[in-house]
């Protein structure tokens, strides 16, 4: 049993508070949905977490092992993936190539291509000429053969076709169930919700609202007033 | 006609250096983003160590080592600073810093090899390798391409072929998503800096004894090395490696014609111009239209 856990976590950007005093948490085999509106600070926290700037106060910790102070690359090490949103394929390597360069000693490629049987037709071509939804299929295997204890994912859906996106939420689900701890970004609030199990919703840098997604996917008025506030 | 032939075979040891440092300069710019303007710079570090030990009566090839190493170090402490601190800084920045860091190399050396001051600079190879149309070529020159066409398929085989090449080809294209997946960026780039240090002390040991050995003239060797690389468009290796060949060949022909032979350092110059205005032609013409 992994588990994520951030506690009173604050992340600047140009010296100004994006995310405030934010505790959350992730275990394996659960998937955790952090909602919110435009600029609520989501992308910014997944990316204090994964060290691509660096956070401001608080801890972050997998198996309570504390990781804030580490570089991206040793916390990838520790157990830490992250999708980032904007579908970030080695353009010029192809699909295997791709996924050869994530390769942790203990995985094989073939987990990949078992999660998305649509990429082996495509494994030798240059990733720049895959579809939106192939470059996120692609991304999200590359980031599971690293053998990740917890799994971060931002905007998965953006730009995609709407049976893309469904698609990406089931392989999702099947990685946390598979053990996984996923912590879910996502504007696609219902598909979210729908294989979530704890959702936060964030406005100005805070948490305002810790329940269960099946609580708030039965009450989308809350969940509409929670991200516009008052 | 055999006097052109000579200077031509003659300009072939500094085309293949210009080759060699133009190959480093692809390398480092494919790989780890920066237009090295410090990349003779650091291999005349490298070469000025030779000297000092060879002047000061060690063994010639324990000192090329040595020299080697030092190039080597070199190359890593500005891969260091480069890495360290400016990793996420644009292209036009990283090159400025490189161009500050080489007035720095040179103003550190040039004080401490006691300025023009001539050095008794050893010929690595001496002697004649064959004669081509009655003209004797160097082994310096064979050595010098040789060293550049074996770099240049090195670099092929080890970024296509092996695990560490293919880190390197996804670190050049998206370095925060390479180091996402827990790549080790910083040790990568590092051994970039190294071996283009390593492979330029090299060749600028070869060279040196048939220039003026001082600091300021090898590190400046780097004009004519950007030019092969701009031939190449920074892109290509094989586009480099004859780039920088055929301007040796071109400033040794125009070495042997009287009227144009005090201006033959300018060619580089012409190069990079030449070359710019052609790769921007479709721009140009586009705006003309």
């Amino acid at each position: 049993m992994s588990k994520l856990v951030i506690s009173d976590l604050s992340i600047n950007r140009a010296e100004l508070p994006v995310v405030s005093s934010v505790d959350m948490a992730v275990e394996s085999g659960a998937i955790s949905v952090v909602l919110g509106a435009n600029g609520a600070g989501k992308t910014t926290l997944l990316e204090g977490l994964s060290g691509i700037i660096p956070v401001a106060g608080g801890t972050i910790a997998i198996d309570e092992a504390e990781i804030q102070k580490a570089r991206p690359g040793a916390r990838s090490r520790a157990g830490l993936a992250h999708v980032e949103q904007g579908r970030t394929v080695f353009r010029q390597l192809t699909t295997e190539e791709n996924l050869k360069v994530s390769l942790h000693p203990s995985a094989d490629i073939a987990e990949a291509y078992a999660l998305f049987p649509e990429l082996v037709q495509r494994r030798a071509v240059k990733a720049s000429l895959l579809s939106g939804g192939e470059q996120q299929m692609l991304v999200i295997a590359r980031a599971l053969l690293t053998r990740p204890k917890v799994l971060l994912i931002d905007e998965m859906s953006a730009g995609l076709a709407p049976v893309i996106v469904s698609r990406l939420m089931t392989a999702v689900r099947k990685l946390a169930d598979g053990g996984l701890a996923v912590l879910l970004v996502e504007q696609f609030a219902a598909l979210a919700l729908s294989i979530g199990n704890r959702a936060y919703v964030m406005r100005r840098g805070r948490v305002v609202h810790d329940g269960d997604c099946a609580g708030l996917l039965k009450a989308p008025d809350e969940l509409h007033r929670l991200y516009l506030g008052g | 006609m055999n006097a052109l032939l000579t200077s031509a075979v003659a300009g072939l040891t500094a085309g293949g250096t210009y080759a060699l440092l133009g190959v480093c300069a692809v390398f480092t710019y494919r790989l780890v983003a920066v237009v090295n303007f410090a990349g003779a710079a650091i291999g005349t570090a490298g070469t000025f160590v030779l000297i000092a030990l060879y002047e000061a009566g060690f063994p010639i090839w324990p000192s090329v080592l040595a020299g080697i190493a030092a190039g080597t170090a070199v190359g890593v402490a500005v891969g260091y600073i480069m890495t360290r601190w400016f990793s996420e800084a644009g292209a036009s920045t990283k090159a400025a810093v490189t161009v500050a860091l080489l007035v720095g190399l040179i103003a550190v050396g040039l004080r401490l090899t006691g300025g023009q001051h001539p050095h008794n600079m050893p010929e690595l190879f001496p002697g004649s390798a064959f004669r081509l149309a009655g003209v004797e070529v160097t082994i310096a020159s064979v050595l010098t391409i040789g060293l550049a066409a074996l770099f240049t398929v090195l670099s092929d085989l080890f970024l296509n072929r092996t695990k560490v090449g293919l880190n390197l080809r996804a670190l050049a294209d998206r370095p925060m998503a390479a180091e996402l997946l827990g790549i080790r960026v910083q040790l990568l780039s590092l051994l970039v800096w190294g071996m283009t240090g390593a492979f330029t002390t090299f060749a600028l040991m070869i060279i040196a004894p048939q220039r003026s050995p001082n600091f300021m003239t090898l590190s400046l060797l780097v004009v004519p090395a950007l030019a092969a690389a701009l031939v190449g468009l920074f892109r290509s290796f094989w586009r480099t490696l004859a780039g920088g060949i055929a301007l040796g060949v071109v400033e040794g022909l125009a070495s042997s014609v009287d009227s144009i032979s005090q201006y033959r350092s300018a060619i580089p110059f012409l190069v990079v111009l030449a070359v710019l205005l052609w790769s921007q032609r479709e721009a140009r013409w586009d705006e003309a239209r």
